[in-house]
C-alpha cells in the first residue's frame, strides 16, 4: 500500500515537471527555427530571473500578485467553478485601492492607509464577482460566460473611471493620484522586496488550511468533484458557489491592490497585467494543490521577469513567455492523459491480485482530472 | 394456445411470409452476465412484434445487436434471407433497420429538417428544399403541423418522437425498432403513436416494440415474444392471441415473464435469494401494528428531472418496525418517491412527515435531521465522491456534525478516520485502509459503506433504492439482513426494488408503483406474485381480473 501511495504522490508532480520540460524543448525548437540561439535565450532568461540579486528581488516582488490571484483562483477551480473573470476583478480591485489609498495617503498613518486600500481592493474584486455568482445560483447561468463578459465591462468601467471621477486633476495622463513612494508597502527588513510577498504566502497558506482543515473547504472539494453528491448529502450548494466565486474575486482584487500600493503607486488607464492566464496555467500545473502553488508561483514569476529582458538581450519578444505557458498547458493535458492510463494499468494489476473486481472508473468532471491526490 | 420453446422456432414459422429479419440463436455475454442466450426472433413485414420482459431480461441487448451497437458472441442475422453482418448503427440504417431510442437523439437547437438529414450522406451543399418537399408530406402523414423549419426544442415529447420515427423512415428503413416508446408519452400521445404504428403496418413496415407495458403491447401487437433472464421463454402468434382472448393471454404472459405459476404464493423456484444463508424472516406484520407512525405521506405529487409528473398523489403510512417493499418496473416513479422522502426532491403538492415532523420541501438536511436516511441506487453518481478517500466518503452527510467537526467549521481528521475505520470493521468493508480512493473498492463494498454511513446516523426512516443491485449473493443477503434487523430494532424501512424476490423476502407490506401511482399495497401474507406482476405491468385498472 505504501508503495502505491508514494506513486500517487510522485506521479502527478512528475507529469507537471515533464510538461514544463517539454514546453521548453519545443519552445526552443521554435526559436532555433526562427534562427535564434535558443540556448543563449534560455541562459539569459535564467540569469536575469534568478542569476543575480536584482533579478531575484524582481522575481520575488512579482510573486506577490501571482500568489494572491492563484490562491483565490484555486478556491473556485477546486469547487468546480471556472472564474474566468480574475483579470476584471483584479482591475476593479486595483482601481479601488488606487482611489482609496491615494486619497488617504498623508492624512492617516501608513498602516491605516494600507489596510484601507487592501480592504477596498478585496471588496472591489469581490463586488465584481457578485453578478456572476447571483446569476449562476439564481438562474443557473454558466459562470464561464458571465465572468468572461464581466472582464470586458471591467476594462471599460475602470478606464472610464480613471479618465473621469477618479482622475488626478493635476496630471494630464489619465491616472489616479500617486501614492508617495515612502508610503507604499514597506520592504521586508534586509531586502528590497515589499511585504506583498508575505501577504501572498499568507493567502496561499490560508487557502491550504481552508481545504485541509475546515468544513467549508471539504464541502467545496465535494462540490467540485461531484456536484450531485453534494446535493445528495444536503450541502448548501448555492451558498458554496457564491462563497467560492466571491472569495476568488476578492483575492483577485487584493492582488490588484498589492500591485497599486506596492509597485505602481498609481492606477493608470490601459494598465492591465493580465495575470489570469498565468494563474490558470499555474493552478492546473500545481494540480489544484494549495501549497504547490508556492514553488510554481516562483517559477512563473521568474519567467515573467526573465522574459521581460529577453527582447533586449536575446532578441526574443516578451510574449515568448506566453507561448511557453501555452505549451506547458498543452503538454500538461498530454501528460495527464498518459498519467491516467498508467494509473489505470496499476489499478488493474492490483485488482487482478485481489478477489473482487474494482468498481468501474467513473466519468469525472474536468476539474477532477487534475484533482489533488 | 401454443407456446413454443425458444430453440427450434426458426424452422417452424413463416409459412405465410418471408421474414424481413431473422435473428437466429443470438447469444451475448457481458462479463459474468449472460444477457442473451440462444434467442431467435423473426420480423415480418406489416407486423408489429412486441418484445416483452422485465428489466434486465435482455430486450435492449437484443435490439442493440440488431441495430449494430453490439456484436453477438454467437448466432446469425439474416435480412430477406441473406446472412448479414451489422457492423454499426449507420450500417444498420443502410440495411433498412432504423431505431428510435428511449432517450431521443435529436438536436434541440436544430430544425426538424436539419435533424432529419443529420448524418445522411449529403453533398457539401445541402439540398434542403428538395428534402423539405418530401418531409412536408411525411409530417402531414404523421399528423404534425409543425413546419420543417421549426426548431426541435419547440416540439413536445410526443412530436419529437414522431420526428425520430420520420428520421429513420426518411432514410428508407423498412424495419423500425422502438425502445420503450410510450415511457415519455401522455395517454393521448400514446394513442397517436399507435395510430402511426397501424399505418406503418399497412405500408408493410416491420415494427419491433420493446416494452414492459403489457396492456400496450397487446393493443397494437400482432406477435409477442417474451424474454426472461436472457432467454426467449415464449412466443405468441397472432392466431394464438386472437383465439384465447386478452385476459387469458395476459395471464399467460405474466407467468412467462416472472416465471411464477398461477396461484403460487412463493417466489419462483430458481430465485437465487431463496437459497443460501437463509434469513430468518420475522415479517409477520403483527409487530408492525403496534408501532408508532414514523413516515407519513399525504397526497404527494412530484415531478421528475425532466419536468414530467413522476409521483402521483401518493399517500402512505409506515410504522416503526415495518418494511415496506415498493415493487415496480424501473422508471415508474419509485426513485422519485425515495428522493421525496429524503428531502432531495421537491413536491408540487402534498406533505411528507418523518417521526411526526413535517419536512415537506425543507430540503435534505431538514429531512435528515428529522430522521430520514436514504441509500441511493446511483452509488458513484450521487452517493459518493469517487475520487475522494473512503474516510472522506464516510462522513459525506455528517461532516458538519460533532465529532467530525468542531463548531461546524474545523475538521477533526482523527475522528473522521476513526469513524470510517469503525464502519469498515462493523460492516466488513474490504479496503486496504481509510485513505484508499473509493473507486478502488468493489461495488459491493461501496454499497456496504454507503449503507453503513446511513445507519450510523441512526435514521428513523431508511429508504433504500435497489440496495442489492449488482452485488454478489452473499453481500446481497447481508444487506437484506441488515435492513430486516433495522426494522426489528424499531425503524421503518422503505425498500425500493425491481426484484420481486428480495422484496418478498423481507417486507411486511408490498406496494406496487405504476406510472407514478402507488396502485396497491398488500400485507406480505396476502401477496400473490402474479397479481404483483400484473400490477407492475399494467397498473390498477386492469388488475381486477386477477384480484
Amino acid at each position: 500500500m505504501n508503495r502505491s501511495v508514494t506513486r500517487e504522490r510522485i506521479v502527478p508532480i512528475a507529469s507537471s515537471l515533464a510538461a514544463i520540460v517539454a514546453a521548453f524543448l519545443v519552445g526552443g525548437i521554435f526559436l532555433e527555427l526562427r534562427g535564434k540561439d535558443a540556448l543563449n535565450a534560455y541562459q539569459i532568461l535564467f540569469q536575469r530571473g534568478l542569476g543575480n540579486s536584482d533579478g531575484l528581488t524582481e522575481t520575488l516582488k512579482q510573486m506577490a500578485p501571482v500568489l494572491i490571484v492563484s490562491g483565490g483562483l484555486l478556491i473556485a477551480l477546486k469547487a468546480g467553478i471556472w472564474n474566468i473573470g480574475v483579470d476584471g476583478q483584479f482591475l476593479i480591485g486595483a482601481l479601488m485601492a488606487g482611489a482609496v489609498g491615494a486619497n488617504l495617503a498623508g492624512d492617516v498613518p501608513q498602516a491605516v492607509m494600507i489596510i484601507c486600500g487592501a480592504v477596498a481592493g478585496f471588496a472591489g474584486g469581490l463586488a465584481w464577482a457578485i453578478v456572476p455568482a447571483a446569476l449562476a445560483v439564481r438562474f443557473g447561468l454558466n459562470e464561464i460566460i458571465t465572468t468572461l463578459m464581466m472582464n470586458y465591462v471591467a476594462v471599460n468601467v475602470t478606464s472610464w473611471l480613471v479618465k473621469g471621477p477618479f482622475k488626478d486633476p493635476d496630471r494630464v495622463a489619465p491616472e489616479t493620484k500617486q501614492i508617495p513612494y515612502e508610503l507604499r508597502l514597506p520592504f521586508i527588513p534586509g531586502t528590497e522586496v515589499h511585504i506583498g510577498l508575505i501577504i501572498g504566502l499568507v493567502v496561499v497558506v490560508l487557502v491550504a488550511i481552508l481545504f485541509r482543515s475546515t468544513v467549508p473547504g471539504y464541502m467545496l472539494t465535494v462540490l467540485g468533484r461531484n456536484k450531485r453528491a453534494a446535493i445528495h448529502a444536503g450541502m448548501p450548494v448555492g451558498l458554496l458557489t457564491v462563497l467560492a466565486l466571491l472569495l476568488s474575486g476578492g483575492f483577485a482584487g487584493l492582488a490588484g491592490a498589492n500591485d497599486v500600493m506596492g509597485v505602481q503607486g498609481v492606477f493608470k488607464a490601459n494598465w492591465d497585467p493580465g495575470y489570469g492566464f498565468t494563474a490558470f496555467a499555474l493552478v492546473y500545473l500545481a494540480r489544484l494543490n494549495s501549497l504547490a502553488i508556492i514553488p510554481f508561483a516562483f517559477f512563473f514569476s521568474f519567467l515573467l521577469i526573465g522574459g521581460a529582458s529577453m527582447p533586449r538581450r536575446a532578441d526574443v519578444p516578451t510574449y515568448y513567455i506566453q507561448i511557453l505557458e501555452g505549451l506547458m498547458l498543452i503538454f500538461f493535458a498530454c501528460s495527464v492523459y498518459f498519467e491516467r492510463r498508467l494509473m489505470a494499468a496499476w489499478n488493474r494489476r492490483r485488482s487482478e491480485g485481489s478477489e473482487e473486481h474494482a468498481a468501474p472508473a467513473p466519468i469525472e468532471s474536468p476539474a477532477v482530472v487534475v484533482g489533488e491526490v | 394456445m401454443v407456446i413454443r420453446a425458444s430453440a427450434g422456432i426458426a424452422g417452424t414459422l413463416g409459412a405465410q411470409d418471408v421474414p424481413v429479419v431473422q435473428m437466429k440463436e443470438i447469444s451475448k455475454r457481458f462479463g459474468t452476465v449472460q444477457a442473451n442466450s440462444n434467442v431467435s426472433l423473426q420480423l415480418f413485414p406489416g407486423e408489429v412484434h412486441a418484445v416483452l420482459g422485465e428489466n434486465g431480461a435482455g430486450k435492449t441487448t437484443l435490439m442493440n445487436i440488431l441495430s449494430g451497437m453490439y456484436h453477438p458472441d454467437a448466432g446469425t442475422i439474416e435480412i430477406n434471407g441473406a446472412p448479414v453482418t451489422i457492423a454499426s448503427p449507420s450500417d444498420a440504417l443502410e440495411q433498412g433497420i432504423g431505431t428510435v431510442y428511449q432517450h431521443f437523439t435529436l438536436v434541440p437547437n436544430l430544425s426538424v429538417i436539419e435533424n432529419v438529414i443529420l448524418g445522411m450522406k449529403t453533398r457539401f451543399v445541402l439540398d434542403l428544399s428538395g428534402a423539405e418537399r418530401r418531409l412536408l408530406e411525411m409530417l402531414g402523414d404523421f399528423g404534425l403541423t409543425a413546419s420543417p423549419r421549426t426548431e426541435v426544442r419547440h416540439l413536445s415529447l410526443g412530436e419529437r418522437q414522431r420526428v425520430e420515427i420520420i428520421k429513420v423512415l426518411f432514410r428508407g428503413s423498412r424495419v423500425l425498432l422502438l425502445d420503450e416508446p410510450t415511457s415519455v408519452l401522455t395517454p393521448v400521445e400514446v394513442e397517436g403513436l399507435f395510430k402511426i404504428l397501424l399505418r406503418l403496418k399497412a405500408e408493410g413496415v416491420a415494427v419491433v416494440l420493446i416494452t414492459h407495458k403489457l396492456e400496450e403491447a397487446l393493443e397494437v401487437s400482432d406477435r409477442v415474444s417474451i424474454l426472461r433472464q436472457g432467454r426467449k421463454v415464449g412466443e405468441l402468434l397472432p392466431d394464438d392471441i386472437a383465439a384465447s382472448g386478452r385476459a387469458a393471454t395476459k395471464k399467460l404472459i405474466v407467468e412467462l415473464m416472472f416465471g411464477g405459476t398461477a396461484g403460487g404464493e412463493q417466489p419462483n423456484a430458481d430465485s437465487q435469494h431463496q437459497s443460501a444463508d437463509g434469513i430468518q424472516t420475522t415479517a409477520t406484520g403483527d409487530a408492525a401494528d403496534s408501532g408508532r407512525t414514523l413516515l407519513e405521506l399525504r397526497g404527494v405529487t412530484a415531478l421528475d428531472s425532466r419536468g414530467a409528473k413522476a409521483v402521483r398523489d401518493i399517500s402512505l403510512q409506515l410504522k416503526a418496525g415495518e418494511i415496506l417493499g415498493i415493487a415496480g418496473v424501473d422508471g415508474n416513479g419509485q426513485k422519485e418517491l425515495g428522493e421525496v422522502i429524503a428531502g432531495q426532491r421537491h413536491v408540487t403538492s402534498g406533505s411528507v412527515s418523518i417521526a411526526g415532523q413535517e419536512i415537506t420541501n425543507k430540503g435534505v438536511s431538514a429531512a435528515a435531521k428529522a430522521g430520514a436516511g436514504y441509500v441511493t441506487d446511483d452509488r458513484l453518481g450521487e452517493g459518493a465522491v469517487p475520487g475522494a478517500s473512503v474516510a472522506e466518503n464516510a462522513v459525506l452527510k455528517t461532516i458538519s456534525r460533532r465529532p467530525f467537526s468542531k463548531g461546524g467549521f474545523w475538521l477533526d481528521r482523527p475522528a473522521i478516520e476513526a469513524h470510517a475505520q469503525s464502519l469498515i470493521d462493523e460492516f466488513n468493508v474490504k479496503t486496504p485502509d481509510t485513505s484508499t480512493r473509493l473507486t478502488l473498492l468493489s461495488g459491493g463494498n461501496i454499497q456496504k459503506l454507503l449503507l453503513a454511513r446511513e445507519l450510523a446516523t441512526d435514521p428513523q426512516v431508511l429508504v433504500c433504492n435497489k440496495p442489492t443491485n449488482g452485488l454478489d449473493l452473499k453481500t446481497a443477503q447481508f444487506v437484506l439482513q441488515t435492513l430486516r434487523s433495522q426494522a426489528d430494532q424499531g425503524k421503518a424501512v422503505v425498500l425500493i426494488s425491481s426484484e420481486l424476490e428480495e422484496i418478498l423476502e423481507i417486507s411486511d407490506r408490498v406496494g406496487v408503483m405504476y406510472n407514478g401511482e402507488l396502485v396497491a399495497i398488500f400485507p406480505r401474507a396476502e401477496v400473490k406474485i402474479e397479481t404483483i406482476g400484473h400490477l407492475m405491468l399494467s397498473g390498477r385498472d386492469r388488475a381486477e381480473a386477477f384480484a
